[in-house]
């Protein structure tokens, strides 16, 4: 059986475009000089943002997905992309977070004045390029040996940023994380060679017609998806992560947390919905969610025991990603007349974007105020509200996100998957969302109220922190809350040129 | 008349309009002159706006604001306490180190305190009914002491906790009605259908109980309460717990007759009240006292909610929210009082603090002429003539016993200089608050009683509102000689005994701690990752 033909669309390269721009960026670098890596960053940063938002308009235009095909050839041979809601979506979160987290960085990896170059900022910039095209490349591919490639860029993109600072726990940190995460690829790996055993095929629209309900694919698919929550970190197989995130530079954090553990999730949700045979399986579904839920109540509290403000956050990204889990059961059992316009979906897709641009505004304010303060030690930050006052605003608001209080893209976000799990009947996802919204609140008070409280005599900020870095934390924290502001029903958009399930 | 709702708006934006403008410092330097001001508008938007709605986003948003009756009557009462509190609070807490930030709390805890009165949809709601929870814990942890950290602890937790309770109740309200967000009284008519009624208004009565302090979940109350500056108190115990009441008002099926769960509420009341007198009879602080006071007179309410829903009598709500009216401005009084008690010497106390405290104390407990009396006259048909009715009536007697107690203790309240005396301005707006709460429920019962007011100084209402008293001042006679000999039970009660669990919940603690060192080394990670796979493509396969 042949799947019908990928076409490319009106607006189809924009596509190709939004992949290829942060790497013609990579090579500018390489071309004119590593000196301007940051210059040669500001043009592809906001362009970048351009071409996002172009896509995205474009598929709520036309009401369909957005396709380009390579060079005209069809799949297996050639290579074919397609932005539907979903990705679009993606791609835009991805651009802007990357724009306020470039913005931020000025400080951090300028270039000194007098130095003919320096290795850090060039790495940094650079390396911020390939992760990005990495991403699009994730969202908009539509093979699943090309998805690995791009999880593979996103990786060794993704593990030098963790020891840019070179110093010992950091290498060790990145270690781990590298190590880690090439064990969840072999584990991918396998599945997709098991599924082009058994289908000679590796293209999701045409697996998706041939998927058989039988030992190979189920090994499959067991590994691949496996594989992939080790690269997002679920609990318990969340090893690598606390280090990693809590050893990289803020501006690095905050990109990890918030987009790189999210491309292998967004992976899943392909594996899940748009490759294994439907309908699918109701009890592994409550299996994934099971995961999250003890993702959500395990690191909650493992947050809520650190003493260091990073380490804090980094947990606490591993509870927000155990939410993403519990979309499975509610998406599948939901009675609305498709899934993808069921409240659990959008609920779902709502706390991935929400928390990205939360825990980004949140890393990048942790990042201020240690600057500020020469520490992070949540019991010593009394003064951080005078030292550098809207990086403590920001961290509060996008906390409101985390604790899912209104209003905020947060609450929104987990009022949705509480709607659909109600309707559901799933009650341990109540449970779980309730308990771990409490949780969350206690962290982020902790954290709040040292932070608010009355520096000791004589304190003084070792570092004068510019406006515009503590600005474009505020941004992202504002872009957290404004979610709030969505009507609560099920978006079409995130429908859009969604297939697979009826 | 206004009918555009412009003024419910300024309710709400003024204060949060003063919050924004603290960005300047120089506002920020002056803005606890300014707290005053903040309640006007709400005051102006109860005389003026009665009956007016506005809607501030249309559907599928939906926000939006109205006024009815019930929510005029609290909307009055609490902005007028503000109002007077701020007043209060913009002279004795001048120069203090931190107001500016006390100001911050205050004007977010108003702006969600008035909120609750006049949201007509559900989000709103949660957002104003959070936004007053949550800004409290400023208030109450304001001193900073050991005692105002660790009550404000024991406030944020179960303040927490009540959220989570009533988000998952506005849920399943939620999940019977169609569309995004809808208007509270839909999503309540459309309650008695719903498969999830049971839970529902079990969820609600829990979450709304808490802010009203019904027994067991009162414990926050004892502790947070007496620890906040003086005129923080009168807010707290005057107006905060009255969005619980506001909650139960609004969300449960009150025309709807449902006698288990009304029966339910009605015991879970009264049970509230006893305990809260007999506890608070042990208590030596005048504050504490008044705490214990209002878990009782809260209780009092929820049963006349309860007894409401028995029957689906048409006029519950208004009456409950009477009832609290006149509970917000007695209490406010009081807390108000206790300030100027302490800064009253000997030659001015009778006349000045015992007279007038006396008379609001007993109030609380019914004394004739009194709101008490007024506010009791009123809500006693909602009884009829059962065990309950008798109870309710008891629950006065166990009102005079506790306010007899506080009454004592405030005694002991004096300034060492005998010829102290109370800054005027402060008198003055004391005087006001409690003022209005006698004349302002004798102005509002025509409009929400069928009796008239001759039958409320008729003999038999006389009769009725004496004889509790007449009950508790014997009572209170007896016990003050045993009173001495009974162990002082600690501030928040049961609370200790939960604390007492600390311990394992470190012991807990330090197990996630190692069970996360031990699941995050390599083997066991790279076992379990082994494991997962295994598991999972088992389960794909022969799970489904």
């Amino acid at each position: 059986m042949m799947p019908a033909a990928y076409v490319t669309s009106e607006g189809g390269a924009l596509l190709i475009i939004a992949v290829m721009l942060p790497v013609v960026g990579m090579l500018a670098v390489f071309a004119l000089g590593l000196r301007r890596a940051e210059r040669i960053a500001y043009i592809i940063l906001p362009a970048g943002l351009l071409i996002a938002l172009a896509i995205a308009a474009e598929v709520a235009r036309t009401g369909a997905a957005v396709t380009y095909v390579l060079g005209g050839w069809q799949p297996p041979l050639g290579i074919a992309l397609r932005a539907d809601g979903l990705s679009a979506t993606l791609m835009v979160l991805t651009a802007l977070v990357l724009c306020a987290v470039g913005l931020f960085a000025q400080g951090t990896f300028s270039t000194p004045p007098g130095t003919s170059e320096a290795r850090r900022p060039m790495v940094f910039w650079t390396l911020m390029l390939g992760l990005w095209s990495a991403l699009n490349t994730v969202f908009l591919g539509q093979d699943l040996f090309n998805l690995f490639v791009a999880l593979e860029l996103l990786t060794f993109s993704a593990v030098p940023l963790v020891c840019l600072d070179g110093r010992r726990e950091t290498v060790q940190a990145a270690l781990r994380y590298l190590l880690f995460a090439l064990i969840g690829s072999v584990f991918y790996l396998m599945g997709a060679a098991l599924l082009y055993g058994a289908y000679g095929t590796l293209d999701i629209a045409g697996l998706r017609l041939v998927a058989r309900d039988d030992p190979a694919t189920s090994v499959a698919l067991g590994l691949m998806i496996v594989g992939l929550m080790a690269k997002a970190a679920l609990f318990p197989l969340h090893l690598w992560l606390p280090p990693a995130h809590a050893g990289a530079p803020a501006a690095a954090s905050a990109v990890l947390s918030a987009l790189v553990v999210k491309a292998p999730f967004f992976l899943i949700l392909r594996l899940w919905f748009d490759v294994a045979p439907q309908p699918g399986n109701q009890i592994a579904a409550q299996m994934l969610a099971w995961l999250g839920i003890s993702s959500i109540i395990f690191c909650s509290i493992m947050a809520l025991r650190q003493v260091r403000l990073k380490l804090m956050i980094a947990y606490s990204t591993v509870a927000q990603v155990g939410y993403l889990f519990l979309v499975f059961p509610l998406v599948m059992a939901s009675d609305a007349p498709s899934a993808w316009q069921s409240i659990g979906w959008t609920g779902g897709v709502l706390q991935l974007v929400s928390h990205a641009l939360a825990k980004a505004s949140m890393f990048l304010a942790a990042g201020l105020i240690a600057e500020a303060l020469g520490h992070d030690r949540i019991d010593n930050l009394n003064g951080a509200v005078t030292a550098v006052p809207i990086s403590v605003a920001a961290f509060g608001l996008a906390g409101l996100s985390l604790m899912g209080l209104p209003p905020s893209g947060g609450f929104v976000a987990k009022l949705m998957l509480l709607t659909a799990a109600t309707e559901t009947a799933n009650w341990w996802i109540v449970a779980a969302i309730l308990v771990g919204g409490i949780l969350a609140a206690s962290y982020v008070f902790r954290v709040l109220g040292r932070a608010m409280a009355a520096p000791e005599i004589g304190f003084k900020a070792i570092a004068h922190i510019p406006l515009y870095r503590e600005l474009a934390v505020l941004g992202l924290a504002i872009c957290a809350v404004g979610l709030g502001f969505v009507p609560l029903q099920p978006f079409a958009f995130l429908g859009i040129g969604r297939v697979g399930l009826p | 008349m206004m009918d555009s709702g412009l003024l419910l708006v300024a309710t709400m934006a003024v204060p949060l309009a003063m919050v924004v403008a603290c960005l300047y410092p120089a506002v920020y330097e002056r803005i606890l002159t300014w707290l005053p001001l903040a309640a006007v508008p709400g005051l102006l938007a109860a005389l003026l706006e009665r009956g007016d709605s506005i809607v501030i986003a249309p559907a599928p948003l939906r926000l939006s604001l109205a006024l009815d009756d019930v929510g005029a009557m609290l909307l009055g009462g609490a902005s007028l306490l503000w109002g007077a509190a701020g007043f209060y609070a913009s002279i004795s807490m001048r120069g203090r180190p931190g107001v500016g930030r006390f100001a911050i709390w205050w004007l977010l805890t108003l702006t969600g305190s008035l909120g609750v009165f006049i949201v007509a949809d559900m989000t709103s709601f949660y957002l104003v009914f959070s936004l007053a929870s949550l800004a409290a814990y400023g208030l109450v942890s304001f001193e900073g002491t050991a005692r105002a950290q660790h009550a404000g602890l024991v406030y944020m937790v179960l303040a927490l906790v009540g959220e989570a309770l009533i988000l998952l109740g506005f849920v399943m309200l939620v999940t019977a009605t169609p569309g995004g967000n809808p208007l509270i009284r839909d999503a309540v008519a459309m309650l008695p259908d719903s498969p999830l009624e049971n839970p529902a208004v079990l969820l609600l009565i829990l979450g709304f109980g808490l802010k009203m302090g019904l027994v067991p979940l009162h414990v926050w109350m004892p502790l947070a309460h007496p620890v906040a500056p003086i005129p923080a108190s009168a807010v707290l115990s005057g107006v905060i717990v009255k969005a619980g009441v506001i909650g139960l008002i609004r969300f449960l099926p009150l025309e709807v007759p449902s006698p288990d769960w009304g029966m339910a509420l009605v015991g879970l009341g009264l049970l509230t009240a006893f305990y809260g007198v007999l506890v608070g009879l042990t208590q030596p602080h005048a504050k504490t006292i008044l705490a214990y006071s209002t878990v009782s007179q809260m209780g009092v309410v929820a049963a006349i909610i309860g007894a409401g829903m028995t029957t689906g009598a048409p006029h519950t709500a208004a009456l409950a929210a009477f009832y609290a009216l006149h509970h917000l401005l007695v209490k406010g009084a009081l807390f108000l009082g206790v300030g100027i008690a302490g800064a009253t010497g000997k030659r001015h106390r009778l006349s000045f603090v015992i007279i007038p405290m006396a008379l609001l104390a007993l109030s609380l407990a019914g004394l004739p002429f009194t709101s008490g009396a007024l506010a009791k006259f009123a809500t006693k048909p909602l009884f009829g003539d059962g065990s309950s009715a008798l109870l309710a009536s008891l629950s006065a007697a166990g009102s005079t016993m506790l306010m007899l107690h506080f009454l004592g203790r405030l005694q002991l309240l004096t300034n060492v200089d005998q010829e102290a005396f109370p800054q005027r301005s402060l008198l003055f707006v004391w005087a006001l608050v409690a003022g209005a709460s006698f004349i302002v429920p004798w102005a509002l019962f025509a409009s929400i009683s069928d009796y008239s007011l001759t039958d409320a100084i008729g003999i038999q209402a006389l009769w009725g509102a004496s004889w509790p008293i007449m009950v508790g001042a014997m009572l209170a006679l007896i016990i003050t000689r045993f009173i001495s000999r009974v162990p002082k039970v600690p501030e928040g009660d049961v609370i200790v005994l939960v604390e007492k669990l600390a311990p394992l919940v470190a012991r807990f603690g330090a197990t996630i701690d190692v069970s996360d060192e031990v699941l995050r080394r390599w083997p066991v990670a790279s076992v379990v990752l082994l494991t997962l796979a295994i598991a999972f493509g088992a389960v794909l396969q022969f799970g489904g």
